[in-house]
């Protein structure tokens, strides 16, 4: 079996996502600009590319379109204007670029697919693959350009990064794993180590940050770590519950980054945890992140939930009761954090009364979002369905 | 009579799915009449299920198929039965009480009757479950209600910091919760506890987990210090959730154990521990406060140690005097806090110092609060001696004498803080802060919700076999024990344990004369403008007026060394403080190094990649 015959049948579930975050963004974007009308444009491009690449079978044309959508996202992060924001776009580019010729360098090693190629370039061609994969889906060791990209760029633009264009990587993954099951097989522990890592890791560095975008890019590399697990653990309750996770991450951090980019707007101010008593001018918004968070942590019953309890249970399989423990222990850390942001940024008496609501169109979308995340939580077999 | 057993959860939705969609269109008080009409239909629906499930049946069948491969199913025994009367029987009582509570406030009152609903929905379908997945699903959905209750007024400062702790202390023991069910999953391949399997693979390590999760839900030492906090919330919310319903959950997973494994004498002796230092940490800290709510609190704490007690007796005495117990305390506690509500309503402060003489003004609330009062301290005629004494009776037969001793020990202590709270808010004259102020008695409404507790403690105190024969011996069967119900009028039992029956009654009289002993040996002569109680403190302070705060010195002094080693929130902030340091330690020593340098830590980090697979 080689990649390219691999049967894609999550992609019309992925593809409905895209659809839905790219029209969400549009909404938002249109209420607070996030940028000139070269952003728009980009936008546009992103949109365009990113949904061809998902129509298209697994292969070369696929990753070429995706990977096209990538470069339109650092331009979209080099367009803020400032100079942080130019610096994170060249660094977010430079190593998209690194990425691609390790993802490429990796792929060609394995032109078979299901076998793999002579020793040593059997090693070669996993060192490579974990290596673009680690950079792109900004993992534990290599998730550095993320927390500069999100503090920097406009939330929707770090939206689209760590919901489409990620998310889009992570697909590409999931087909690497039912194309060369090898490559997960034969280096469980590594895939599994690099798993705990980015859960830890990020959860931990998560806890440390003031600022609210920093806080939600490592809460997605905390994220990261579990969806890997599931991709690890390969077809199955792992892969399935991997996949189900990855639409909920999505789903949450539209909810999330759309709350950041209303508060942002309205006060004018980076939201820090310095930030008081938005729920009082923001009350949709509010809700919005609350239940965003809920959605990433994998509360009930929230969709994320639908994910996150397969992910434990190939835990359980895979790691046995100490690699639960661990699951269980990152997942309190993120808790911990939500919870934090929620009552310190949100809740509690407002600073600032004289805040304006939010627009009625940006509060019915939130508020569609919300039902949406909490309605296919009690029902998942609308999505699951188109699950592996 | 499966659809029949879908009413109660189904009337609770709709009521749900009504608050929603007219909440823009109804006014406060309709709404509140809205979700009493649902909670009313649910009632009605639960008790439309007693006959049956009193004649030794249970209901199965399934809710809508949830997941890929995975059904939603119930099964409603007697067990479950119980806990849904406790939720639509009390709950409508409390939401009738809320349609004039609520009718002030200006806003949130949709979020509110909504989350009220979905918390008793949620809490029946947890019950009901014959899926470990959807039990755990139901779980998590009360413990958020109950977040989002606590944080109702979520711009005070102090409602939205106990709702954080709500949060964060009911939801990660839940993980234990989770853990347990997907290990029993891995081992049996079947989420259904009702399955035959369930059992063979349920071991200690799985019991300790669900214990765990129950605990933290149940307010069992040491999980306990949230309730406190969550006295923030409107009242009707600490009376449904805080007493009567959300923490009682735990109670049930610990009952429900039973149906999962035969319990080898080292969990019952655990659970006695548990409950036995719960309801003496409860008791000894509800002995210090000065807010009334936080004494209730408290007092919850101690109350479901001794629910929890009687649990881990492992009898079916035991097991009844629990789920008894269990019902009583929803009925007394519940009433206790609705009256706290109305004083509060009333006067604008819950603070014990500032308040006295408010049974003139409240009269009817008076009545009710000293029927409840009576049932909580254990008097005659109560529910809530019948309760004690079905306790003390169980334990004495199982051979557990400190137990008696302690639960003995602890009534006593009840007596004292209830006695205490009764005459710092209602004898004596009012203070002077409160005497230019317009006091009314609660509405009709509020009197009915908190009469119909009331006049249930009383009816269940003096003929409890009315509970015992339909609602408790069916639970206590459902889980495999025999007990024939042998209990009569004024909850004397007529099987052999009588005997052990009238010395633990004589020992609840005992104990509620030490209580009156105490109050009477302190109390000030009647010139005293409030009539205080002084607790056993015999000098009056320097301001010559002796109220709960200054009792509060002498029982601090007493019991000084016991509150310092039982209070663990101080160790919590401590972990939560060492968490902080590693993430800051681990921030500044990483973020500068990995950010400031990406190259070189694609790298480094290259390099240990291709290393380790090597190395593998």
């Amino acid at each position: 079996m080689t990649i390219e015959s691999v049967a894609i049948n999550w992609d019309p579930a992925f593809l409905g996502l895209f659809l839905l975050l790219f029209a969400a963004v549009a909404i938002f974007a249109g209420a607070f600009p996030q940028g000139d009308r070269r952003w728009w444009t980009l936008l546009g491009l992103l949109a365009l590319l990113v949904i061809a690449g998902t129509l298209f079978p697994d292969g070369w044309g696929r990753r070429l379109l995706l990977d096209a959508g990538a470069f339109v996202a650092a331009a979209m992060v080099w367009n803020r204007g400032t100079p942080e924001a130019a610096r994170a776009g060249r660094t977010y580019l430079t190593l998209l670029i690194v990425s691609l010729i390790c993802l490429t360098g990796g792929m060609l090693l394995i032109p078979e697919g299901a076998s793999p190629p002579p020793f040593p370039w059997n090693r070669v061609a996993v060192g490579l693959l974990v290596i673009g994969f680690g950079l792109k889906l900004a993992l534990v060791p290599f998730y550095f350009w993320l927390p500069g990209v999100a503090a920097t760029a406009a939330p929707m633009t770090t939206l689209l990064i760590v919901s489409v264009i990620d998310m889009a990587a992570f697909s590409d993954l999931a087909h690497l794993r039912m194309a060369a099951p090898w490559v997960f097989a034969d280096c469980r522990t590594l895939w599994l180590a690099i798993a705990l890592a980015s859960m830890f890791g990020g959860a931990l560095l998560a806890l440390a940050q003031r600022n609210l975008k920093r806080m939600l890019a490592f809460s997605t590399i905390d994220d990261m770590g579990y969806l890997l697990l599931g991709v690890a653990a390969g077809p199955g309750i792992g892969l399935t519950g991997a996949l189900a996770g990855a639409l909920g991450h999505a789903l949450s951090k539209l909810l999330l980054f759309g709350a950041v980019a209303v508060a942002e707007a309205r006060t004018g101010r980076t939201l820090t945890l310095e930030s008081r008593g938005l729920a009082a001018s923001c009350p949709v918004s509010c809700a919005a992140f609350i239940v965003g968070a809920l959605g990433v942590i994998g509360v009930p019953p929230t969709f994320g939930f639908v994910g996150r309890w397969r992910l434990y249970l190939v835990g359980a399989e895979y790691g046995g009761g100490a690699f639960l423990l661990a699951m269980a222990l990152a997942t309190g850390v993120a808790l911990l954090y939500y919870a934090r942001a929620i009552h310190r940024v949100w809740l509690g008496a407002a600073a600032d009364t004289a805040l304006p609501r939010e627009p009625k169109l940006v509060a019915f979308a939130l508020s569609v979002l919300m039902i949406a995340v909490v309605t296919l939580g009690l029902f998942p077999g609308v999505v699951m369905g188109h699950l592996p | 009579m499966d659809t029949l057993a879908a009413v109660p959860l189904v009337a609770l939705l709709v009521g749900v799915l009504l608050e929603l969609i007219l909440g823009r269109v109804l006014s406060p008080t309709a709404k509140g009449w809205v979700a009493f009409g649902s909670g009313l239909t649910a009632l009605a629906g639960a008790l439309a299920l007693v006959p049956p499930i009193a004649a030794g049946g249970a209901v199965e069948g399934m809710l809508y198929p949830w997941d890929r491969g995975i059904s939603l199913r119930f099964h409603l025994d007697g067990l479950s039965l119980v806990f849904v009367l406790m939720a639509t029987g009390i709950g409508t009582a409390i939401l009738l009480y809320c349609v004039r509570y609520m009718a002030g406030e200006r806003e949130g009152t949709t979020r509110f009757y909504a989350l009220m609903l979905t918390f008793m929905a949620g809490l029946v379908s947890l019950v009901c479950s014959a899926d470990l997945l959807l039990a755990y699903l139901s779980w998590e959905v009360i413990g958020l209600c109950s977040y989002f209750l606590v944080g109702f007024w979520y711009q005070d400062p102090a409602a939205s910091d106990g709702a954080r702790k709500v949060l964060v202390m009911t939801h990660l023991p839940g993980y234990a919760l989770l853990a347990a069910i997907l290990v029993l999953y891995d081992r049996t391949g079947t989420f259904l506890w009702t399955d035959p399997a369930i059992r063979q693979a349920f071991t200690g390590g799985l019991f300790l987990l669900m214990l765990v999760a129950a605990m933290a839900k149940s307010v069992i030492f040491p999980l306990h210090t949230w309730i406190p906090e969550a006295m923030n919330a409107p009242t009707p919310v600490s009376a449904l959730l805080h007493s009567a319903c959300y923490v009682k959950a735990g109670i049930y997973l610990v009952a429900r154990m039973y149906s999962l494994a035969a319990w080898p004498n080292a969990w019952n002796t655990a659970v006695v521990a548990l409950g036995c230092v719960t309801m003496l940490v409860g008791a000894l800290f509800a002995l210090i406060q000065v807010d009334l709510k936080r004494l209730l609190a408290f007092s919850t704490i101690s109350q479901l140690g001794y629910i929890l007690t009687a649990l881990g007796l492992g009898t079916g005495l035991g097991i009844a005097a629990g789920v008894f117990y269990c019902v009583s305390h929803g009925l007394f506690k519940g009433t206790l806090f609705l009256c706290a509500g109305v004083v509060q309503h009333a006067t604008g402060t819950r603070d014990l110092r500032r308040l006295g003489g408010l049974a003139a003004p409240l009269p009817n609330t008076t009545r009710v609060w000293l029927v409840a009062s009576a049932a909580i301290i254990g008097v005659p005629l109560t529910n809530g001696f019948v309760a004690k004494w079905l306790l003390f009776t169980a334990a004495l037969d199982a051979g557990q004498m400190l137990v008696v001793l302690i639960a003995w020990l602890v009534s006593v202590f009840s007596s004292v803080y209830i006695l205490k709270a009764t005459v710092s808010v209602f004898c004596g004259e009012l203070p002077a802060s409160l005497r230019d102020r317009q006091i009314e008695e609660a509405a009709p409404s509020m009197q009915v919700g908190m009469g119909i507790l009331a006049v249930l403690c009383v009816l269940f105190g003096i003929a409890p076999q009315l509970l015992v024969d339909w609602v408790v011996a069916p639970a206590v069967r459902s889980l495999g024990f025999l007990w024939a119900g042998q209990v009569s009028w004024l909850g004397v039992p007529t099987g052999p344990a009588g005997l052990y029956g009238v010395a633990a009654a004589t020992m609840a009289l005992v104990a509620l004369l030490a209580g009156l002993g105490a109050y009477s040996l302190a109390r000030r002569p009647r010139v005293d403008p409030v009539g205080v109680f002084t607790g056993g403190d015999p000098l009056l302070p320097a301001d010559g007026v002796v109220d709960a705060a200054d009792f509060i010195g002498t029982v601090e002094e007493t019991f000084r060394p016991a509150y310092r080693v039982t209070d663990p929130d101080p160790i919590y902030l401590a972990l939560w403080g060492r968490l902080r340091d590693l993430a800051g330690c681990l921030d500044r020593v990483v973020t500068p190094l990995i950010e400031g340098h990406p190259l070189w830590a694609t790298v480094a980090g290259g390099a240990a990649v291709l290393a380790a697979i090597w190395a593998f």
